[in-house]
């Protein structure tokens, strides 16, 4: 729970207050967390691609959004990122869940794993890499540069960094 | 009735809310009808003019009209279900069902052959769910925004065909920035 509470607690600090969630067992404190939370909106979507959409509409509304997904939704959102989020300039922070990092079980998850930060680079979203809890201290600076730049911004976390937050 | 008939009867219903527009010609029409900076038209990310609608909406209290079509809504069918559990009072889908895409050729769509939008949108849960005709739906969108205590999901049902038309002209930076000017964020402009 301390991890999922630092970056929380970091994503806050940015001014992050709307936040949607495609389920994933790494996020699920995280998700207990925002659901509890009476100063923030959270629900979970049923898809990436359209949790891209509502968390361009909540930045239009003037909330400063987050997506909680998988590695995995980036391949699922690649056209959403590129024509709607970046093509005017929408500030979102995607808090991805790292799966098929070392300390993974499941063999299938890797074929994304190994291509998911080349996506993110040739999408040219900025990442911040989380394999230590001590690189948490940079998520609210990061999560701020998203508003500065006026760009999608991805944070990656790590399998073994999530799997012992209980 | 075709889409531009529609818009053209709407245009007045449409100048007094927040509307996210849908992709191609619907945004083109809607532009050269009647050009608001209210209107946000979709210059990419076919099939997610609900979503958007639906956040904005959520973050705010002014009343918003998502504009989609039938093949837009056949892709991203999943977020029937997000506003069928999640879209507040403030909030208007506005499937402009064609039975075509519209954009592309007039290619048919599955509105055309088996499948019944009403019937998606109340099995995902939406509650007020109305199927009307083209020259129903005046009545039936003032209805929903005059409703403060629910969201609606409106399918006007109306005949395909295109106008001839150009793109829209704007950059997508003067769409969101005279579109959050009219919510009252943007100050500089």
């Amino acid at each position: 729970m301390k991890i999922s509470k630092k970056i929380i607690d970091n994503l806050k600090k940015s001014g992050v207050d709307f936040y949607l969630s495609v389920p994933c067992k790494l996020l699920a404190n995280m998700i207990d967390i925002l659901e509890k939370d009476k100063d923030v909106y959270y629900s979970a979507v049923p898809r990436e691609e359209e949790g891209m959409g509502i968390c361009a509409g909540a930045y239009l509304g003037n909330k400063f959004p987050c997506i909680m997904m998988q590695n995995t939704g980036i391949g699922n959102s690649v056209n959403a990122i590129v024509s709607l989020l970046q093509l005017y300039q929408m500030p979102v922070v995607f808090l991805i869940s790292y799966r098929g990092t070392p300390g993974e079980p499941v063999g299938a998850q890797g074929g994304m794993a190994k291509i998911t930060e080349d996506i993110l680079q040739t999408l040219r979203i900025p990442m911040l890499h989380c394999s230590s809890e001590k690189e948490l201290d940079k998520i609210s600076t990061f999560s701020k540069h998203a508003k500065v730049v006026e760009s999608p911004v991805a944070i990656l976390c790590d399998f073994n960094l999530m799997k012992d937050d209980k | 009735m075709n889409r531009f008939d529609l818009l053209n009867k709407i245009q007045n219903i449409l100048k007094d809310n927040l509307v996210i527009c849908n992709i191609g010609l619907p945004s083109q029409e809607l532009y050269k009808i009647n050009d608001q900076p209210n209107f946000f038209y979709m210059l990419g990310s076919m099939g997610l003019s609900s979503s958007i609608g639906l956040g904005l909406a959520l973050s705010q209290n002014k009343h918003v009209i998502s504009i989609d079509g039938d093949g837009s809504v056949l892709m991203n069918m999943n977020t029937l279900a997000t506003i069928g559990n999640r879209a507040p009072s403030n909030y208007t889908l506005l499937i402009i069902d064609n039975g075509s895409y519209g954009s592309t050729g007039d290619q048919r769509t599955f509105t055309d052959e088996k499948t019944s939008l009403k019937d998606v949108a109340l099995g995902a849960g939406c509650k007020n769910v109305v199927e009307c005709s083209g020259e129903e739906t005046v009545n039936e969108l003032n209805k929903a925004i005059d409703d403060k205590d629910n969201s609606y999901v409106i399918i006007s049902k109306i005949n395909s065909g295109n106008v001839k038309i150009d793109p829209i002209p704007l950059h997508p930076i003067t769409i969101r920035d005279r579109f959050r000017k009219f919510i009252g964020i943007v100050k500089y402009l």
